[in-house]
């Protein structure tokens, strides 16, 4: 900064009092110009120079976000985390914007209007389906959110990821309540569902149990929507909610993969939340269960097979198996992707049965 | 998406050689069968899909887990939810459902709908002014948006409306902290000086959830709004223009959120919530007092950035304060938290008269 400007601005008439340090000397970098590129201006383009500096580790305890001149008062937290391995996905900022773009409104981006009445057996069958699901979604909102007070602004762009995963769940939630909703139904049966999710006590652990299998499972599920989504609406829905579920299961896919190549000391830990989500630990809660039997479960097989006839059963529950196998089988290769690869031999027997060879 | 109990419930798939026998005892549960709704020009709304039964929200949820308002509750309920909130008068807001839906309507997307090219360069002390305000917003909303979604997790699930109204405000902080870090960054500048922090720490600090609304959402708010408003008319870009006016716009959404379930907490809670009340909005003002006190940066920027001449800043950041306070005050009136004008605190007037 030019020092006359500081002068003759202190100079002017009511200017005696101005301190003006922050503008003599700086103490954050200056004299950027970052230009939108044909993605518009990203976080990723802001990220550059000292601004893109994410630190391993970090001392600062106030609401200082990264870049931002320090202030020696700044009243402190002593609540974030201060390595960036706690909580850190390398793609939070291109899903983070992707999540921006992708919005999409449950009001009015699936033509309800154009909803046909189905058979009645698969219309209570959608219906129990949707139930399931709306008691399900948000938990995958508050599960992330917990989080977030700890996350510094060092590594802001974890923060707003969260924000937009939030943002889905509250969509889902929603769009799965409308269409129990849509059609005379109502909700019905409500399960045992997710809560066991919030027992997790760390970021890893959540990452691990929400985005690696939980919500893994789920997404396999949407993009198998075609299969049971006996309307053009339906199959929207899914569609849009798989879009989704695959930011979150990637964000979660990209923090396991940095914290086994950070921290491999971690790697029998993270074992022990698999065989807990996957029913190793002989507790009777477990992954396996979701969508595989119960209520949702043959909800999902009359959905499949198209009605409740013995031969429309059974073929249901072939299709159900199929996804079953769809499922397991992603899994597996996000197990892979993260570096988990040697969890072909500890996985849950049940589950391991429907693994595919591999490929090599 | 669901660690679930698996105890007593048919045969699971995998390895099943024979489909159990149909049931649906499922569909036989004496929930409601609602109307099909008509279809309106805003679309299936929550509040459409929320009719009868279905819209009925009661003073005291009474399950501890997520079953969905209106759905059969499951015997078999598994492990108690870590939630905190069961009463209505603790969260509710009448427009929850529609501010909602209106924000999802009116979402903006920073990267690509800002006109960032249209940013002319500035002096560079009138550069680095804004860019300290920027930073100012971008912290004071990460804040925001950390400490709400913390709060999530402690709101029972039968007030979906209120749990999914915050999710939009969270994503809406979200966008406002990018957004403005983004101009910070775009036009030959950086960012300025962090905040004191003061009031950061008030947020994190909340014990109750009207705590917080108070915080963020009715003091925070209309502070920011002010500013925002007052952006919009001195703004020296189109970029500039369209940062302060869509984020004015999600504001006015909080704070209708904030104002209304002040406004249900006052009238609908216990008679000794006037009291709490009356100790939030002196610790948020004397919070909010510390901060804009010993803030001299932000202080400098805004006297540079709001007039032509030193002399013409301090008028112009004299009517900012004055603008903030009175934001605040009608937020509170129309809270039905009358009067409460003749009753700030000294530490909040004395910034306003001598900001």
């Amino acid at each position: 900064m030019r020092s006359e400007i500081l002068e003759q601005l202190k100079k002017e008439p009511g200017g005696d009092d101005l301190d003006l340090s922050w503008l003599d000397k700086p103490l954050a970098e200056r004299g950027l110009r970052v230009s939108p590129s044909k993605r518009g201006l990203t976080l990723e383009e802001i990220a550059t120079s000292s601004y893109g500096d994410i630190p391993d580790v970090t001392r600062n305890q106030s609401g200082r976000m990264r870049g931002a001149a320090p202030r020696s008062d700044a009243q402190s937290m002593q609540t974030l985390w201060p390595f960036k391995s706690a909580s850190w996905s390398d793609s939070a900022m291109l899903l983070y914007e992707e999540a921006v773009q992708r919005q999409w409104s449950s009001a009015t981006d699936i033509p309800w209007a154009d909803l046909p009445e189905l058979p009645q057996e698969m219309e209570f069958a959608m219906s129990q389906l949707c139930t399931f699901l709306t008691q399900v979604e948000f938990i995958a909102g508050d599960v992330p959110g917990q989080y977030a007070p700890n996350v510094s602004g060092e590594f802001f762009e974890v923060g707003l990821f969260l924000a937009s995963q939030i943002m889905d769940e509250a969509r889902h939630l929603d769009v799965f309540r409308k269409r129990a909703l849509a059609n005379g139904i109502g909700l019905l049966k409500a399960g045992p569902g997710a809560i066991g999710l919030l027992t997790a006590q760390d970021f890893t652990e959540m990452a691990s149990t929400l985005h690696l299998v939980g919500e893994g499972f789920i997404q396999s599920m949407f993009r198998m929507g075609e299969m049971f989504a006996q309307t053009e609406v339906d199959k929207r829905m899914f569609r849009l909610a798989a879009q989704d579920e695959s930011r979150h299961v990637a964000f979660g896919v990209m923090h396991m993969k940095h914290v086994i190549e950070t921290q491999p000391e971690r790697r029998e830990e993270i074992h022990t939340y698999l065989d807990r989500m996957e029913g190793n630990l002989g507790t009777g809660s477990s992954q396996a269960g979701l969508t595989g039997g119960g209520e949702t479960g043959e909800a999902m097989a009359i959905l499949l097979g198209g009605g409740t006839s013995e031969a429309q059963l059974r073929d249901g529950y072939m299709k159900l198996l199929a996804i079953r196998k769809r499922q397991v089988n992603e899994y597996m290769h996000r197990l892979e992707v993260v570096g988990l690869g040697d969890r072909r031999q500890l996985m849950n027997p049940m589950m391991q049965m429907l693994l595919d060879p591999p490929k090599n | 998406m669901a660690d679930t109990d698996t105890k007593d419930q048919p045969a699971q798939i995998p390895g099943i050689i024979t489909p159990p026998a149909l049931d649906m005892s499922w569909a036989r549960v004496p929930t409601e069968r609602p109307p099909k709704p008509q279809i309106g020009a805003e679309g299936f709304t929550l509040k459409l899909a929320d009719a009868g039964a279905y819209a009925w929200v009661p003073d005291h949820w009474p399950y501890q887990n997520d079953t969905p308002r209106g759905s059969y509750p499951s015997k078999e309920i598994g492990l108690a939810a870590p939630y905190t909130i069961y009463d209505k008068s603790e969260v509710w807001a009448d427009n929850a459902a529609d501010l909602y839906e209106l924000a999802i309507r009116e979402q903006w997307k920073p990267a690509t709908e800002i006109a960032w090219n249209s940013i002319e360069p500035l002096p560079d002390h009138i550069e680095a002014a804004w860019d300290q305000i920027f930073s100012n917003i971008s912290e004071q909303q990460y804040n925001s948006n950390g400490v709400l979604m913390g709060w999530l997790k402690e709101i029972s699930y039968g007030f979906h409306e209120v749990k999914l109204y915050l999710a939009t405000q969270v994503f809406d902080h979200a966008r406002h902290v990018e957004a403005f870090r983004k101009r910070a960054l775009a036009n030959g500048g950086g960012l300025g000086v962090q905040t004191p922090g003061f009031f950061n720490r008030t947020v994190y600090a909340a014990f109750k959830f009207t705590e917080l609304t108070v915080y963020t959402n009715i003091i925070r708010s209309s502070f920011m709004l002010a500013l925002c408003e007052h952006g919009e008319k001195i703004a020296r870009s189109k970029a500039d223009r369209q940062l302060f006016e869509l984020t004015a716009n999600d504001l006015r959404r909080h704070m209708a959120y904030g104002i209304e379930h002040l406004r249900h907490f006052l009238l609908m809670g216990s008679l000794d919530n006037r009291r709490y009340v009356r100790t939030w909005l002196e610790r948020g003002e004397i919070m909010m007092s510390a901060d804009l006190k010993r803030d001299k940066p932000l202080r400098e920027a805004l006297i540079l950035a709001l007039g032509n001449t030193v002399a013409e800043g301090k008028t112009a950041l004299k009517e900012l304060r004055q603008a903030q306070l009175r934001k605040y005050t009608l937020a509170l009136e129309a809270a039905t938290y009358a009067g409460h004008a003749d009753r700030i605190t000294d530490a909040l007037r004395e910034v306003v008269e001598n900001p």
